[in-house]
């Protein structure tokens, strides 16, 4: 019994962890959820996948160049049919490991008026950042997303204007000088 | 007796071997004439496992295939849906700019 034991614990131990940079203990929504997207995407995967996006396709040119070396990107969203179907706690569960110095949140804004919160971190490693989550919440709709692996914010905020969503300029456009 | 049961005993009436037949059947039994029988062109041995292995491989390509597109697409939705909501941030921080 001692043995199997062991071996258990050997096994456990050398079984790959997952990429995936938090937990996102959510699985308790599934069965009040009308909708559930749920994506888990391993560096392999990704690497694979990239092999089939198309350069000249400007959507798949822009996801292939973001993707390139991530190890592993984490989906969950959850739609309901009525509101209150998640709890404070579900997304205080998440936050809490997102902490300092580990993470730390670099986006966070809360409209009343739909009540909606929305949260980005990063996660830095050797000044360098290895790791983005972001937590949208709005009455009937809650998700997560973990992107694990040097991420190219620049490439990520490029997203905008891709997959049919406005271009959103990060800063107005510089005037022209009057020429004299 | 008829003309079919005249007919039919013509048909059966034993008839004698052409001359030589014991020789050519003494022959053929030996081996000769029955390799001289063999079809002209025989398929190569090989040819059914070369061809099972290439129905293998194509399958195997296809299936891969299969799979990187599969790859590809949920790689595309959790691309869509991680753009979707910073395209919602960034429009409300825009907005609550002064």
């Amino acid at each position: 019994m001692k043995t199997i034991g062991t071996v258990l614990l050997v096994v456990a131990l050398a079984w790959p962890l997952p990429a995936q940079q938090f937990k996102f203990n959510l699985e308790h929504l599934e069965a009040k959820a009308s909708d559930v997207v749920d994506i888990s995407l391993n560096g392999s995967t990704l690497q694979f996948a990239a092999k089939f996006l198309d350069g000249k396709d400007p959507d798949e040119a822009q996801v292939k160049k973001l993707i390139n070396g991530l190890e592993g990107i984490y989906v969950k969203t959850y739609s309901f049919k009525s509101e209150g179907a998640y709890s404070a706690a579900d997304l205080e569960g998440i936050r809490n490991q997102l902490r300092a110095p580990e993470w730390s949140r670099i986006v966070r804004f809360k409209s009343a008026e739909d009540g909606e919160t929305a949260e980005v971190f990063v996660r830095n490693e050797d000044k360098k950042i290895s790791g983005v989550a972001i937590i949208a919440a709005a009455p009937k709709e809650l998700t997560v997303v973990n992107i694990a692996g040097p991420v190219d914010l620049e490439s990520l905020s490029n997203l905008s204007g891709h997959f049919g969503l406005p271009k959103l300029e990060t800063a107005p456009p510089a005037r022209p000088k009057k020429l004299d | 007796m008829d003309w079919l049961e005249q007919e039919l005993k013509h048909a059966l009436e034993r008839k004698e071997p052409p001359p030589g037949f014991a020789a050519r059947v003494a022959a053929a039994a030996a081996g000769g004439a029955v390799q001289a029988r063999r079809p002209v062109r025989m398929l190569p041995r090989w040819l059914p496992a070369a061809a099972a292995v290439l129905l293998i491989a194509g399958g195997g390509a296809a299936y891969r295939e299969h799979q990187g597109r599969v790859a590809k697409d949920r790689v595309m939705l959790a691309m869509r849906i991680t753009a979707g909501k910073l395209n919602h941030i960034q429009s409300h921080m825009r907005e609550a700019k002064p």
